[in-house]
C-alpha cells in the first residue's frame, strides 16, 4: 500500500512537471505567432547563429559527440567487465560447467580389545545411472526385469536426485550376483548404467554390545542444521562436512566417535552442458575409509554381562516376578576405567537400521509397550540404589562421628527412632539383634542406618554431610563416559526438596528426619545409574580412586599396526579421588562388604564358594510403590588385589541376593572361567 | 623529330595515364565513400566469422543462409547506390502510407507467416524466403520524416511545426508498437528524433519533449501498478514477467531463470573472454549452450567471449569508423533532406548498437534487437546494406544541386 501511494504521488509530480512544460512550450508558441506576423523581423535574438551553415555544424557536433559518448560507454564497461573483473567471470564460467559429486567412504570398523570385530562392513553391489538414463524408456524397462523391480520404482530411483543431480543415482542396491553378471554380458544394451560398490553396516554377533555399539542412518535435517550453524562461527576445519543422504552415527559409538568412523567421501569433477546432462569426467579423489577403532569391550565378558543379565531375569520370573525384563549389567575394570562388558535389556538388533528403518519398528523402539530398548539402560537409567549405598552411608557416620565403630543398635525389626508414629521396619521384621556397623553392612541392616540417617538430621554440624559424602563419591553427576545421553541421578537434600515439590505446602517440602532415614539406606528420591554404582564400588576396591569409565581403547593406525591414538595415551585419567578419613573406616567397609558374601547368608556364599577369588559385594532392593522390588547386586574382586567390578539392576526383579546376583555371578564365572555351580535361590535375604 | 618523338609521345601518354588514374582514383572517391565501404566490408565479414563460429555447434545458425543474407544485401546495395534518393523528398505522403503497409504486411493473409512462434514476419511468394518488413520500415520512416523535417530548410520556427513533426513520427511508431514490436518501434522512434532535432529544433522544445514522455512513460507505470494492485496481473498493461524482464538489467541475480539468468551467462561470456578471448570453437559458454540466443539477439557476447577484449574493440572501432564517416557523408551532403537521412541513418545505427551491445553488457534492459551486420538473420542484413547504400548514394550525389 505504501509503494502504490509512493507511486500515485511521483505520478502527480510528473503531470505538474508535464503540465509546466506544455505552458512552456505554449508560451514559445506565442512569441513566434507574434514574430511571423511582423514579416521579415531580424531574429538576432537566437543563440545559435545566423546562417544554417553554422547551425548545421553545432549540430553535428553534438551528433558525433553523442555516437563518441556511446563509444566511450560501451568500452568503459567492457574494460572493467573483460580486463578487470575478467577471473571473476572466468571463475563463475568454470563453475557453470563443472559439478563436484562425491563418493561415499566406507565407515571404520568397531573391534573388541582384542581386535574382534563387532561392527564391520558389507560390501554390496549397486546398480547406478546418471539421471538422463530416465529418458530411455525401453532401456529402463529392460533394466527393471532384470533387477526384478517395477518399472515405475526403477524410473523413480534414476530421476531421485538425493544423491546431487549429477552424482550417479542408485537404482538398487544388494543387486544378486545374476543380475550383475547379466547387466555385464550385455554392456551393450544398457550403456550408462554402471555397478558400483557400496559398503553396508554388519554385526556379527547380532544384538551383542547393541548399546554400545549404537546404530547408523540417515543424516537428519537438525544434524544438517547444527553444522552450518557451526559453519557460521566457524569452528575447527578438520570437520567433515556432510550432505544431505549420508550416513552418520545416531548412538552408541557410533555417534560417539563419529569424527574417527566416518571416512572422508572421495571427489568427482565432471563437466556438464546447460542442461546439466554430463558430457566428461575430469580429476578425482578417492574416497578415503573411516578409522577402525577398539573398543575396551571384551567379548566373552560382553556376552557374559548380556547373558548374565538373562539368566538372572530367568531366575526372576521363575520366582514370579513376572514384570521382570528390564535390567542393566556392566563390568568394568577398576584399575583404569575401562568397560569390559555393559549389557542393558530389553535390546534391539542394529541391523534393522541398516538401509532405513521403517517408521512402524521406529515408534515400536520409542513406546512404553515396547519397552524402549534403545535406551542403555546401563547409563541412562536412573534407579533408586538399594542398601548397595550402604557403604558410603557407612563412612559418612564414621567421617563425621556419628556411628562409630563400636557402637552398636538394637534391631527389632521395629525401628522407632523417630518415635513410634513414624516406626519403620528392617526389612527382616523379626529383628537382627544387636548389630555393630560392619555387621550391619554384612546383614544390610536397615536400623543401624536408620539411626545414622536419623542423627545426621539432628547433627548442628553437618547435617548434610550424608548427601556431601554420596557426591563425593561421584553420585548426583554424570561420571564421563564416553557414551551418549548419560544420566545424572540425583542425591536429595532440603534445597533439592523444597524446590522439585513447588506445589506442595511449606510444610510439607520441609527437609524432615524421614527423607534422611530414607536415603540413608538408598530409598525414597535418591537415583543412580548403575555404571555410577559400579563407579563407587570400583572406587572403595581402589581405596578411593574412580578412573574415569570409558569404552573407546584406540584408534587402529591405517595401515592396521598398532595404534595411531589411544584413550590413554596421556595416562590413566582420574575421574575423581574421594577423601578418605581414614584407613580404618574403608577397611570396616570392606570387611563388611566381603561378610555380605561368605557370613551372613549360606545361599549367598553358596553360589561363591567356588570361586577361586574372594568376592566383596553389597546387594541392594529398591522399593518403588506399585511396582515390584528392584534388584541391585555390585562386587568387586579379587577382594584383597581388586581388578573387576560388576554391576547389576533387575527392574522389578525381586530380591536383590536373589536375583541380581546370579547375573553378578555369571559375569565372574565368566571373566575366571568358573562358572557358577548352585541353584540356590535365596528369597528371604534383600 | 624522330628522337623526340617518342619522347614526347611518351611523356604525353605518361601524363594521359597519370591523369586517368587520377581521375580513375578520384572518380571512385567521388562515387564510393572509403570509410563506409571498407567498415561495411569488414563489419559483413566480421559477421561472417562469428556467425561461422557459431555454426559449428549451433545447427540454427546456418552458414550458408548467412551468406546468401550478404550476398542479397550487397546486390540490394548496389541498386540503391545508383539511385537518386532526393526525388524521395517531394512524395512524403507516398512514404507514409508504404511505411503504414509494410507495418502491417504480416497481417495480409496470404503472406504471413507464424516462425516459431514471433509474429512480424512475411513469406515473400515464389521466393519462399521469411522476411521482417519493420527492418525496411525503420528505413522508410527516416525517409519521410527526412522529407518533413527537410521543409523547414534548417530551422523550425513554430512550436506548431515541431509538434506537427512529432507527431507525424509518432504514426509509425505507434503503428509497429500496435504491430507489437516494442524494440524496434524504440529504433524507429531515436532515429526519426535525431531527424527531427537535426532539422532544426530548438534545444529548449526537445529538453520539454523529453520531460513529457519520461512523465507519460511513469505516469503509464503508476497506473499500471495501481492495477495490478487492484485488478490483479491480469487485467494490467504491463505484464509482470514484461516488467521483469525491462527491469532485470539493473539487478541480475534478482532473477536467475528467467531473463536474469540470460543476462547473467551473457555478462560471465563477455566477462569471462579477458584479453584474447578464448578462440573459435573454446567459447564454452557459448558452445555448451549457457548462453542463449549466441547467434542472434546475444551475438555480442559470443564475439566478447570467443576474441575477448581486443575483439570486442576491433568491432566497436568498425562501428565507429562506419558512423563518423556516415556523419562526414552527411557533413559533405549539399542536399539537406539527404543530410537529413543520414544523420537519421546514423540514428538508427547507435540505437541499435548501443542498445544490443549494453543489454549483453548490463547496461540497457534486454530487448530483441539485432546488431547491425553481424547477428544472424537475413532480414537485417538485407535493410542494413540498404542502409550502407543510401549512404553511398547520398555520397555519389552530393554535389548535385536540387
Amino acid at each position: 500500500m505504501d509503494a502504490q501511494l509512493v507511486v500515485v504521488i511521483a505520478g502527480i509530480l510528473l503531470a505538474a512537471v508535464i503540465v509546466g512544460s506544455v505552458l512552456f512550450l505554449r508560451g514559445y508558441s506565442g512569441k513566434f505567432t507574434f514574430d511571423t506576423s511582423g514579416g521579415t523581423a531580424p531574429r538576432a535574438s537566437e543563440g545559435e547563429g545566423n546562417t544554417s551553415g553554422v547551425a548545421f555544424k553545432g549540430r553535428f557536433t553534438l551528433l558525433t559527440l553523442g555516437v563518441g559518448a556511446m563509444f566511450t560507454a560501451l568500452v568503459a564497461k567492457l574494460w572493467s567487465m573483460q580486463m578487470v573483473s575478467s577471473d571473476y567471470y572466468d571463475s563463475l564460467a568454470q563453475k557453470n560447467q563443472t559439478r563436484t559429486v562425491t563418493t561415499p567412504a566406507p565407515r571404520g570398523r568397531i573391534l573388541d580389545r582384542n581386535g574382534t570385530p563387532l561392527v564391520t562392513n558389507r560390501s554390496s553391489l549397486a546398480v547406478t545411472a546418471y539421471r538422463d538414463l530416465a529418458d530411455d524408456t525401453v532401456m529402463v524397462r529392460h533394466l527393471a526385469n532384470v533387477l526384478g523391480i517395477p518399472y515405475v520404482a526403477c524410473r523413480r530411483n534414476i530421476q531421485d536426485n538425493t544423491e546431487g543431480a549429477q552424482a550417479q543415482h542408485t537404482i538398487a542396491t544388494d543387486v544378486r550376483r545374476s543380475a550383475i553378471a547379466y547387466i555385464q554380458e550385455h554392456a551393450g544394451d544398457f550403456a550408462g548404467v554402471q555397478i558400483a560398490e557400496r559398503t553396508e553396516r554388519v554385526y556379527p554377533y547380532g544384538t551383542t554390545a547393541a548399546h554400545v555399539l549404537g546404530y547408523t542412518g540417515t543424516i537428519t535435517q537438525e544434524q544438517l542444521e547444527a553444522q552450518k550453524e557451526a559453519e557460521a562461527q566457524g569452528s575447527d576445519a578438520s570437520r567433515i562436512e556432510y550432505q544431505s543422504g549420508d550416513i552418520v552415527g545416531q548412538a552408541g559409538v557410533e555417534i560417539e566417535y563419529e569424527k574417527l568412523l566416518q571416512g572422508i567421501r572421495g571427489e568427482q569433477t565432471v563437466t556438464v552442458d546447460a542442461g546439466g546432462n554430463v558430457t566428461g569426467q575430469e580429476g578425482a579423489v578417492p574416497a578415503r575409509a573411516g578409522s577402525d577403532i577398539r573398543l575396551t569391550l571384551d567379548l566373552t565378558i560382553q556376552q557374559g554381562c548380556e547373558q548374565g543379565l538373562a539368566h538372572a531375569i530367568e531366575v526372576a520370573k521363575q520366582e514370579g516376578y513376572e514384570n521382570a525384563g528390564a535390567g542393566a549389567c556392566v563390568c568394568l575394570d577398576c584399575t583404569n576405567g575401562e568397560i569390559l562388558g555393559l549389557a542393558s535389556l530389553p535390546t534391539f538388533d542394529p541391523t534393522v537400521f541398516v538401509g532405513g528403518i521403517s517408521s512402524d519398528l521406529w515408534s515400536q523402539f520409542n513406546s512404553d509397550d515396547g519397552g524402549q530398548p534403545l535406551i542403555n539402560r546401563a547409563v541412562s537409567g536412573q534407579y533408586m540404589s538399594a542398601s548397595t549405598i550402604k557403604s558410603l552411608s557407612a563412612l559418612a557416620g564414621l567421617e563425621y562421628g556419628i556411628y562409630s565403630s563400636s557402637r552398636t543398635s538394637n534391631c527389632t525389626g521395629w525401628w522407632t527412632g523417630n518415635g513410634e508414629a513414624n516406626g519403620k521396619w528392617c526389612w527382616l521384621h523379626s529383628g537382627h539383634g544387636t548389630m555393630n556397623l560392619q555387621s550391619g553392612i554384612a546383614n544390610s541392616c536397615d536400623p543401624v542406618f536408620y539411626d545414622i540417617g536419623r542423627d545426621f538430621f539432628y547433627n548442628d554440624e553437618n547435617p548434610e554431610g550424608l548427601q556431601e559424602m554420596f557426591r563425593r563419591w561421584g553420585l548426583g553427576a554424570k561420571t564421563g563416559v564416553d557414551l551418549p545421553s548419560e544420566g545424572e541421578g540425583r542425591v536429595p537434600d532440603a534445597a533439592w526438596k523444597e524446590s522439585f515439590f513447588k506445589d506442595w505446602s511449606a510444610e510439607e517440602r520441609a527437609w524432615n528426619a524421614g527423607d534422611m532415614t530414607n536415603i540413608v539406606i538408598g530409598q525414597g528420591d535418591i537415583l543412580v545409574t548403575p555404571l555410577q554404582m559400579a563407579m563407587v564400588y570400583a572406587g572403595i576396591a581402589m581405596d578411593g580412586v574412580e578412573y574415569t569409565p570409558h569404552v573407546f581403547l584406540s584408534a587402529v593406525a591405517r595401515d592396521g599396526e598398532g595404534d595411531a591414538y589411544l584413550y590413554n595415551e596421556t595416562g590413566k585419567k582420574e575421574h575423581l579421588k574421594p577423601h578418605i578419613n581414614s584407613d580404618a573406616d574403608l577397611e570396616l567397609v570392606k570387611a563388611g562388604l566381603h561378610d555380605v558374601i561368605y557370613s551372613t547368608n549360606a545361599s549367598t556364599a553358596s553360589h561363591f564358594n567356588n570361586l577361586s577369588v574372594q568376592i566383596a559385594g553389597k546387594s541392594g532392593t529398591g522399593e518403588k510403590a506399585g511396582e515390584d522390588e528392584y534388584a541391585w547386586f555390585v562386587a568387586y574382586a579379587p577382594a584383597d588385589d581388586p581388578k573387576y567390578v560388576v554391576a547389576c539392576v533387575l527392574e522389578q526383579g525381586g530380591g536383590g541376593s536373589a536375583t541380581a546376583l546370579r547375573a553378578v555371578r555369571d559375569v565372574f564365572g565368566v571373566i575366571y572361567n568358573e562358572p557358577d555351580t548352585s541353584d540356590s535361590v535365596d528369597t528371604a535375604t534383600r | 623529330m624522330a628522337a623526340k618523338a617518342p619522347a614526347r609521345s611518351s611523356a604525353s601518354s605518361l601524363n594521359r595515364v597519370n591523369k586517368k588514374i587520377s581521375t580513375q582514383r578520384s572518380s571512385f572517391r567521388q562515387l564510393v565513400n572509403p570509410g563506409v565501404l571498407i567498415a561495411w566490408v569488414l563489419l559483413m565479414a566480421y559477421g561472417a566469422v562469428i556467425i561461422w563460429s557459431a555454426s559449428l555447434t549451433n545447427a540454427e545458425a546456418s552458414f550458408p543462409r548467412h551468406l546468401l543474407g550478404i550476398g542479397i544485401g550487397v546486390v540490394v546495395a548496389a541498386v540503391i547506390w545508383h539511385i537518386d534518393l532526393r526525388n524521395l523528398a517531394n512524395i512524403s505522403n507516398v512514404l507514409l502510407v508504404v511505411d503504414i503497409m509494410l507495418v502491417f504486411l504480416p497481417y495480409v493473409p496470404g503472406l504471413s507467416v507464424t516462425a516459431q512462434g514471433m509474429t512480424g514476419w512475411i513469406r515473400i511468394p515464389l521466393v519462399g524466403l521469411n522476411f521482417q518488413p519493420v527492418e525496411i520500415v525503420k528505413l522508410v520512416t527516416i525517409c519521410f520524416i527526412s522529407a518533413l523535417g527537410a521543409q523547414y530548410n534548417g530551422k523550425i520556427d513554430t512550436v506548431r511545426d515541431y509538434v506537427r513533426l512529432c507527431g507525424m513520427l509518432a504514426v509509425p511508431f505507434c503503428c509497429v508498437i500496435v504491430q507489437g514490436d516494442l524494440g524496434s518501434a524504440l529504433v524507429v522512434f531515436f532515429g526519426g528524433a535525431v531527424v527531427i532535432m537535426m532539422s532544426g529544433a530548438k534545444k529548449e522544445w526537445v529538453l520539454s519533449t523529453i520531460a513529457i514522455l519520461i512523465g507519460l512513460v511513469s505516469l503509464l507505470l503508476a497506473t499500471d501498478s495501481i492495477i495490478d494492485g487492484i485488478f490483479g496481473d491480469n487485467n494490467s498493461i504491463f505484464k509482470n514477467y514484461q516488467m521483469r524482464r525491462l527491469l532485470v538489467f539493473i539487478d541480475p541475480s534478482s532473477d536467475t531463470s528467467g531473463s536474469g539468468y540470460n543476462l547473467q551467462q551473457s555478462l560471465i561470456a563477455v566477462g569471462s573472454g579477458g584479453f584474447f578471448g578464448k578462440g573459435i570453437g573454446n567459447a564454452t559458454q557459448a558452445t555448451s549452450g549457457f548462453l542463449p540466443e549466441a547467434h542472434t539477439d546475444f551475438v555480442f557476447a559470443l564475439t566478447s567471449e570467443t576474441f575477448g577484449f581486443a575483439g570486442a574493440i576491433v568491432l566497436l572501432a568498425l562501428f565507429a569508423l562506419l558512423m563518423f564517416s556516415t556523419i562526414r557523408v552527411a557533413a559533405k551532403s549539399e542536399n539537406l533532406f539527404l543530410r537529413l537521412v543520414c544523420t537519421g541513418i546514423v540514428g538508427l545505427w547507435m540505437f541499435q548498437i548501443f542498445e544490443n551491445i549494453g543489454m549483453c553488457i548490463g547496461l540497457m534492459p534486454i530487448t530483441g534487437i539485432p546488431l547491425p551486420f553481424i547477428s544472424f538473420g537475413s532480414s537485417s542484413m538485407i535493410a542494413q546494406c540498404a542502409a550502407v547504400g543510401m549512404v553511398q548514394s547520398i555520397w555519389r550525389h552530393r554535389a548535385k544541386a536540387a
